[in-house]
This record gives C-alpha cells, structure tokens and sequence, in this order.
C-alpha cells in the first residue's frame, strides 16, 4: 500500500453528539458523544478495522460515513469532495459508491421482496436497465457471491442465515461501489458459516478491488480481514496501527486488556489474562481525562485530569495514552 | 455403587410442527461427575439449548421429551411430578440463560427476585432473605450489595444483570448448575470477567456445570469435558485436551480450522460447505456426509453410532 497516494476517504475531526435533557426542569442540557472527534484515513483497496465494545461508538463512525446520520461537527473526504456538504443529487451519486454490509441478515432483507428484486432494487434506481439486462445482472451478482439462478424468485424466508448475508452482499455490490462499510457483518452467523463469509469478502476485495471499513466486536475475524486496525473507547479512537503492530505490541493497556480477553481455542493456552475491573462507563458521563483512567490497570494521577493526544510511535502506529506500554 | 451427578441416557425430544416431527434431540447420551465442567458445543439448530430445557424439563409445547432417561443423583427426573420438580429447580439444579435483560423480571428489584429463591426453598423470612441476598450479591463480585440490592434490572449494566442472574442460580448452591450461553450478549472484557467468575466459584463449591455455547474458544477456556452435537446428535465426546489435540469426527475438526486464529495469520480460512441441514429432511445415513469432505458411498447408506475411539473419547463416524 503506496503511503503517498491520496486516501480514498478521509475522516477529519468527525464528532457526533446526542442532546439529552437532564434536571427537574429539562433545564440542563447534557450531551452522548457517541463519537467524539476521531481522525483517520482509508486507502484505496485496504480494510480497516473498526473495534471496540458496546457503547463505544463504532457503528455510529459507520452510519456517519454513509450519511445516515449527520455529524454534529467534522470532515468526511470522499474523492475530493466532503461528503457531508453534498447537495441531494450529488449525495446521491456518492451513496453508489458507498454501500453497507448489516448485521443480521434476518431484518436487513425485506421480507415480502424477491430475492431478485432485492439485489435488483439498486439498479432500479440508479440504472437505465431494460428488465431483461437488470435480471442479467443480478444473476451475475448471485454467481459472485455463490448463489444460483434458481434462487431468483424465492423470499428471504426460504434461505439460511449464511445465504441471507450473501443476498445482502450481492446487493451492496449491484452498483459497484469503492467503498463497503461491513457493520459487524459476520457476528451474527455460526463459526463455520462465519468462515465461508469471511472468506467470500475476501475474494471479492481480491477480484474487485473493493475497500472495507470493517466494524466488529469479535477480534479473531477483524484480525482475519484487516489491514489496519482502529481501537474505540468511548467515542474515541485510542490506537491505530497495522494489524501486525497492533497484535505484538499494543501501546494502549486498553488495546492489550482486549486482546488479553479473547479466549482461544487452544486448552494448552489457559492463561492468567488481564481482567479489568468494572463496567464499560457511561457513555452520558464519560470520566475525565482519559476515558480509560477508571479501568486501567496503569492509571496516575494525571490521566484522570489530562485527556492524551493522538501520538505517533513509527509505522503508522498512533496511540492516546499518557503512559504508553513498552514493546515487549 | 455411587452415582455419577448426571447421567443422560438416549434422549429424545421431539417438536411436532404441522410440516412433521422435528427430533431436535435424537438419542443423546453424556454425563457430568461433581465439580465437572462439560461444553456442549454445536451450532445452531444443533439440539444444545433444547437438551438443557429437557434436563429442566421446561420444554414447552409443541417440543416433548419422547424418550430416554436423565438420572439426578440416582433419580429419574422424567418421572418425577410436577411439584417434586418444582423442589428440584433453583436449588439443586439451576440454569442461566443467555440474555440478562429478559431473564429478570423488569419490575422487580433484585431483593425481591433474588430474595424469592431463599423465601420459597429454604423458607427464610423478609429480613433473613434480604441479608443472605446481600452476601450473595458479594460473592458474585458486585460491588456496593446493600445498595444493589433494591436496584432494579434496568439501573444495573449487562455485566452486572449476568452477575445476579448468577447469584440467582447459585443461592442454594445447586450440585448441577446449567449455563446455556451465558457470556455470548457480554462484551469481551465483561465476559473475561464473568468466565474467571464462574470458574472460582466451581472451584469452591464442587458444583457440576453443563456449559452450553457456540465458541469453542470458552470452550478451551473452561471445559474439563465437551460433547459437540450436530443435527440433534452427539458426534463427538472427550475431554478437552484430548478434543483439541486429536479431534476425530470431520465435524469437530472443520469447526476448529474454520476459526480466523489469533496467533497466525492465514489468506484463507478453511470452512464447513453447505449449511446445517433442514430437520424435516435429515439427510440419510450420516447427518454430515453432505458437508463432509470425508463422505463415501458408505456415509449416504449406513448410519454411525457412537462409538469408543479410545477410551474415554468417543466418536460417531465411519471413517475413524
């Protein structure tokens, strides 16, 4: 991946910030900051991934790339132009190349459609197909993700999980898009499903040159299909790196509790793991200074008081920690 | 002749649907010892949650226990009736189910619902109750008990409910406690939490434990034995470190390689083809060989029993 290239998307300062109101009078007017200014770039044909726990805001990133939110503040770069400054129609040329992968492959389908008007929906819109060449398509779209023509005309309901979320990928493929943002894509399908999917992704980003913004909670499958990974907590981002840096040498304790945390399937490999204590925060009230200071197992005094910078330890590894680990 | 604390033998529960008989659990057999730990793994479908409703015979209609025999502590639990059964759960058996939210009562506070385990078996009263729910709430690692303790459910994070719910299941230190996917709807941190706690607290009690879950990294984890199911029958059955060193049936093995590993990293993950197979038309023979890269002619005809591969390891294959 050529570091001098322009990014194919870039994030600047991107904030998204929930009113509530709070006191005996809803006087008070209190904030969730779901995401709470986070900077970063995608080049043309990577994966990142986006991880983190409940609560930490990585899917709201997700829906902000793709405009279904509004930020409250921040940047979205996509080909030269800021997305989120787009105009209807021109935010509608973008969407094309924008597309999202959902979680359950059981709400995300409709379930009174055809499965070819389903993936056929996109090209409805965007396409001046003649009924015949859209079928055509769509036939070619099932083949890529390994369904059949036979498949046309049945419902959601006649399908598998794992078939489901192949359906759902054909249709963010219809109108080739850049850029496909997979929202926790595999998380809810069984493990030997989970693998045939994964595997699928990563033929088409192969065959394609598709880009992913890959946003999970299970690390094991966002190890599989990064190239570089983004760590959240609680609205911000408090390391990135290569997906190599990030598993042998983390800076954050947070990044290392979580990789700590991952049971493996190996008995031989029963370990003392590092259990933090207590509960992810609320994201309402979020401790001062680092977010991480109530959990931490390294925790001084100024981490409760000074909220760390982004800082850069070489290779493209950026970590928020007043106290960053040692490589080991 | 001592009894082992669990002994499932041959057991069958049947769903009849309009479309046919579904035998989600089809011959099951295994057995937990006191202070064992043992997996049940599988994949959806698999018959894994359906086997521990059995156990609690709490299957409701149109499912039906059909057959078989599940002796607790030398006693046929589907002979008992329907009181006796009531005796039995919450104290000497109890369960813990997947999702914290909507297995506590949204409109009552934990005192109450905690508390009604101690009124109702060991019949304390109010105030005897409310004590023994504080420290149970402390052994289960909450902090601030007193104050917990007239919480509801919806003041209390997912972690926190998983932690009562276990207080719940653990209050007369039930010989058998089954966990049907107790830590899958918990964040990797609070699951790393609660894992460590459920370990301890086996550890101290000699409390059998039936862990039911889809990820065979808790497996590893947590097991001492583990029964895998496909298709509502156990096709392998050993203890942990042999599974894992030396898994025998094709199904055990595609399952371990389809996992993306942590330690290494590789283009392609290995993975199942098909999926699991549709229960009103199990395919003949062997319920695999349509996914089996192992399958023969033999696979399509013969149906495979379960049988000792070594001692103590047991597989249902043609081919071992």
């Amino acid at each position: 991946m050529a570091l001098d290239t322009a990014p194919l998307l870039e994030v600047k300062g991107l904030k998204k910030y929930y009113p509530f109101k709070k006191g005996m009078f809803s006087s008070e007017v209190g904030y969730v900051r779901a995401v709470d200014g986070l900077d970063f770039t995608v080049q043309q044909g990577e994966t990142l991934g986006i991880v983190g726990e409940s609560g930490c805001g990585k899917s709201t990133v997700g829906q902000l790339i793709l405009q279904l939110l509004e930020p409250t503040e921040g940047e979205i770069w996509f080909q030269g132009k800021d997305v989120s400054t787009l105009g209807k129609s021109e935010l509608k040329q973008a969407r094309r190349n924008l597309q999202m992968i959902f979680q359950d492959p059981y709400f995300s389908l409709n379930p009174r459609m055809r499965v070819e008007d389903i993936v056929g929906e996109p090209l409805k819109i965007f396409e001046r197909y003649s009924k015949k060449e859209r079928r055509e398509k769509v036939v070619e779209l099932l083949r890529l993700v390994g369904l059949d023509t036979h498949h046309l005309s049945r419902h959601p309901h006649e399908f598998s999980g794992g078939q489901r979320q192949r359906i759902g990928i054909a249709r963010a493929l219809a109108l080739n898009p850049k850029i496909i943002v997979c929202d926790e894509a595999v998380s809810a399908l069984d493990v030997s499903i989970q693998s045939q999917i994964l595997n699928l992704l990563r033929k088409l980003q192969n065959e394609l040159g598709l880009t992913y913004i890959f946003i999970a909670h299970g690390l094991p499958a966002v190890k599989h299909i990064s190239d570089r990974i983004a760590v959240m907590y609680l609205g911000r981002i408090v390391e990135l790196a290569d997906r190599d840096t990030l598993f042998a040498s983390p800076k954050h304790p947070y990044t290392k509790a979580l990789l700590s945390a991952v049971p493996i399937p190996d008995p031989l490999l029963r370990k003392e793991r590092i259990i933090l204590q207590g509960d992810l925060p609320n994201p309402a009230a979020p401790p001062s200074g680092c977010h991480f200071h109530t959990r931490c197992p390294y925790a001084q005094p100024v981490c409760e008081t000074k909220s760390p910078e982004l800082m850069a330890y070489g290779g493209g590894q950026v970590a928020a920690c007043h106290f960053p680990l040692e490589a080991e | 002749m001592q009894h082992k604390l669990l002994e499932v033998t041959n057991l069958q529960t049947h769903f009849k649907t309009e479309d046919g008989v579904v035998p989600s659990v089809n011959g099951v057999s295994f057995s937990v010892s006191r202070g064992e730990t043992l997996a049940i793994v599988g994949e959806s479908g698999c018959g894994k949650s359906v086997t521990s409703l059995s156990i609690m015979r709490l299957v409701a209609s149109p499912g039906e226990v059909v057959g078989g025999e599940i002796l607790f502590e030398g006693q046929d639990l589907l002979k008992l009736g329907k009181k006796e059964m009531r005796k039995l759960r919450g104290n000497k058996i109890s369960m813990i189910f997947q999702e914290p939210m909507s297995s506590l009562n949204p409109v009552f506070t934990i005192e109450n619902q905690l508390g009604e385990v101690f009124r109702i078996h060991e019949r304390l009263d109010k105030k005897q109750a409310r004590q023994k729910s504080i420290a149970m709430l402390e052994r289960v690692g909450i902090p601030n008990p007193e104050r917990v303790v007239g919480y509801f459910p919806h003041q209390l994070s997912g972690g926190m409910r998983q932690r009562v719910m276990i207080a719940m299941a653990l209050a007369c230190n039930p010989a058998l406690l089954i966990a049907d996917e107790p830590t899958t709807a918990l964040d990797v941190t609070i699951q790393a939490q609660i894992l460590e706690l459920m370990k301890s607290l086996n550890k101290a009690y000699q409390t059998g434990v039936i862990l039911i879950t889809h990820d065979l990294g808790v497996v590893a984890e947590m097991a001492d034995r583990v029964v895998v199911m496909y298709a509502g029958e156990v096709v392998e059955d050993a203890s942990v470190f042999d599974l894992f060193a030396n898994p025998q049936h094709p199904y055990t093995t595609g399952l371990m390689k389809s996992l993306p590993k942590m330690d290494e990293q590789l283009e392609e993950l290995d993975s199942i083809t098909g999926s699991v197979p549709n229960p009103l038309e199990m395919p003949k023979g062997c319920a695999f060989h349509p996914r089996c890269p192992k399958a023969t002619v033999e696979c399509t005809q013969i149906k495979p029993q379960l049988e000792e591969y070594r001692a103590n390891h047991l597989v249902r294959c043609l081919h071992t």
